[in-house]
């Protein structure tokens, strides 16, 4: 098997990574922008597949499937995003005879289309959050929209039937608000998946985010994981994750791990899938959403399980039956927690920060992995989602993991752009996060509670140890001889220059 | 050699010599108060520092250029700070924190692509109104206007791919 990667960043490096472990040689895509990207260089080849932005490149169909058939590539890793939950694109690799790997394009149209799988989940028998049993297409009038999310009741969320990721995905408190964020949330929608068809949502007061990974093989074995939480979230868009829930007992896991498998067995799903749950306060859980694909926060089940996920779905591609103690995937050991770090200015609202990378030291040492996707030198395009990795922390239990983490986070450099490090550390140290007290409107507001403070909490100190290293670092500069006295502070291209003539 | 190093928007004044005839041991006086470092280049940004005399000590820093702009950024412990040596920085780009009286200019914060321009010249707005969609890293962003006036101009239309600064409309 060869197989191609129809991704960028951080999961085509995982990918690679699996592969590699596998055997299996890999082909890397990528756009004009990631010529000097990590994976390009990771993959044993590469293929251009068009210009930067997304639509020309890696939402090109037709573009890779032609790069696996020149490269003799013969099985297609979607990743996650792109066209990873894109029933046409697993066809078209069907059509080709690649294997794709991921469920079979019909689990796709059936799960990645919300309204149609919460249609699945109640046919399971599982309760789902009150919503619109159809898609809003893109000519539905105003009026129709109005009626239904009156039909609802308000709050109601607009999301968009493809989406993802919190990518078109909009609130909407008042009816006043709605016709605006229901063509915000089409036009991301359009933008990020191909579709600008949306549905709504009932939105619940203080839940919490709860999910539940599953591997199904083509054999008819569904096996469902630990469950992940995922409730601190920014806007919609997961933040930290972590697993085992502080919120579920024994007795839930076995319920909501039941549930998850009754629904994914009921839709013939195989490969690797997520079931999306909303977890009340008083215990009762609403399917939400699956995800028909591998997600961004799969290492934490992977760190507690010690089962490889991705392996798994190659594994399942290539028909091998699921061979998993099911008790065993549901028993954690220990606990992990993620951190995404995205390329973003945390103390200007997370305005994204992209631009060269001058240098990167990764957090590592006992109990810490980095899926990273980006290296120094590389220029973080602005075309994509701003994620650069994946810090994750594992130890033997929460309070653990998080000291961990923090220790982690005061490790990682990433020079030349700004990034959501200082954020996190700040985050980690909250005492509601501590006592894992939180559910997802958490975070939203404890962020607008803050008065314009920087994360980046320093002590005089702090200040007086960096003006002290900003004056030596300037001193350096100034005594280093004749290449390097050009002075710094024009920009980073002076420095480029400077570095050139050494 | 003396330098004025602003960190988060406070000077002071640092003035390096060599002391003595090792190689890495400085006399640094900040602010008039004077203390031996052990300072070591590390990389193209680090400095790792050793105090002698607070019990040895040990603070390392990286001292690097933001892409684009050519701020200095000092990280610490994973947090950062905003660092300008003897006074040369750069305008940030951006206009959102401008007094929000007279002619107003809104540019664009990031590189990104315009994807829905909301108002016409000549139009009348309202602070905090809406008047241009950018799309930045897959996410929309709604450029508002800081004041209640009038458009003068606008400068891009839908589609059109703009740099950080970029002057979007004019608001007066």
């Amino acid at each position: 098997m060869k197989v191609l990667i129809a991704n960028r960043g951080e999961i085509a490096v995982r990918i690679i990574r699996a592969c590699r472990e596998l055997g299996l040689p890999t082909v890397a895509v990528y756009s004009d922008c990631d010529r000097g990207a990590r994976h390009v260089r990771d993959a044993d080849q590469a293929v251009h597949v068009g210009p930067s932005p997304a639509v020309e490149s890696y939402l090109r169909i037709d573009r890779l499937i032609d790069a696996a058939r020149r490269t003799g590539a013969d099985a297609v890793h979607p990743g996650y995003g792109f066209l990873a939950e894109n029933a046409a694109f697993a066809s078209a690799c069907r059509d080709a005879g690649l294997t794709f790997i991921g469920p079979s394009p019909d689990a796709i149209a059936l799960m990645g289309s919300k309204p149609a799988a919460r249609a699945v989940a109640m046919r399971a028998g599982v309760p789902v959050v009150p919503g619109t049993d159809a898609p809003l297409a893109s000519d539905t009038s105003d009026d129709e929209i109005a009626r239904a999310a009156a039909r609802i009741g308000y709050p109601v969320i607009v999301k968009a039937v493809a989406g993802g990721g919190g990518k078109g995905m909009r609130d909407v408190e008042y009816p006043a608000d709605l016709r605006d964020a229901v063509r915000t949330a089409r036009s991301e929608a359009g933008s990020a998946f191909g579709d600008t068809s949306v549905y709504l949502e009932r939105r619940l007061a203080r839940p919490r985010h709860v999910e539940v990974q599953l591997l199904g093989d083509h054999h008819g074995t569904v096996i469902p994981f630990v469950e992940r939480e995922c409730s601190i979230q920014r806007r919609h868009q997961k933040v930290v994750e972590e697993s085992p829930s502080l919120a579920v007992d024994a007795r839930l896991r076995e319920r909501i791990t039941r549930a998850a498998a009754a629904v994914a067995a009921s839709a013939g799903y195989t490969n690797a899938g997520t079931i999306e749950f909303l977890l009340d306060e008083d215990g009762s859980f609403y399917f939400l959403e699956m995800n028909a694909r591998l997600q961004v926060e799969h290492p934490v089940t992977e760190m507690v399980t010690s089962i490889d996920l991705v392996h798994w779905q190659i594994r399942i591609a290539r028909g091998e039956r699921l061979a998993i103690d099911p008790a065993r995937a549901v028993t954690p050991q220990g606990h992990a927690i993620e951190c995404r770090i995205y390329a973003e200015d945390p103390d200007e609202g997370f305005l994204p920060s992209p631009g060269l990378i001058r240098g990167v030291r990764a957090a590592s040492g006992p109990g810490i992995r980095n899926d990273g996707g980006v290296v120094s030198g590389y220029t973080v395009p602005v075309f994509y989602d701003s994620m650069i990795a994946k810090l994750i922390a594992w130890a033997e239990n929460r309070r653990e993991a998080v000291a961990r983490l923090s220790r982690a986070l005061a490790e990682y450099e990433v020079l030349g752009i700004r990034t959501t490090i200082p954020f996190f550390l700040w985050l980690v140290r909250q005492q509601e996060f501590l006592d894992g007290r939180f559910d997802t409107t958490y975070l939203d507001r404890l962020l607008a509670s803050r008065k314009g403070e920087s994360f980046s909490e320093l002590t005089d100190g702090d200040e007086e140890r960096l003006a002290i290293a900003a004056a030596l670092d300037a001193w350096f500069r100034a005594t280093a001889g004749p290449s390097a006295s050009a002075p710094r502070a024009g920009g980073w291209k002076s420095v480029a220059r400077e570095e050139a003539l050494r | 050699m003396t330098f004025e190093i602003e960190v988060n928007g406070r000077m002071r004044a640092v003035t390096i010599e060599r002391a003595g005839s090792m190689p890495a041991r400085f006399r640094v006086t900040v602010d008039g108060a004077s203390r031996l470092v052990d300072a070591q280049r590390v990389g193209d940004f680090g400095v790792s520092m050793l105090f002698p005399e607070s019990g040895d000590a040990s603070g390392a820093v990286q001292i690097a250029p933001l892409s684009g702009g050519g701020e200095l950024l000092g990280h610490i412990g994973g947090r950062t700070a905003r660092v300008v040596v003897n006074g040369q920085r750069t305008r940030r780009a951006g206009a959102d924190t401008v007094a929000a009286h007279g002619e107003q200019a809104i540019a664009a914060p990031m590189p990104g692509r315009v994807v829905r321009v909301l108002v016409g010249a000549g139009d009348a707005v309202q602070a905090r109104q809406p008047l241009v969609v950018v799309e930045a890293m897959k996410m929309e962003n709604e450029l508002r206007s800081p004041k209640a006036g009038r458009v003068k101009n606008v400068a891009v239309s839908a589609g059109t791919s703009v740099e950080a600064g970029r002057v979007l409309v004019v608001v007066e």
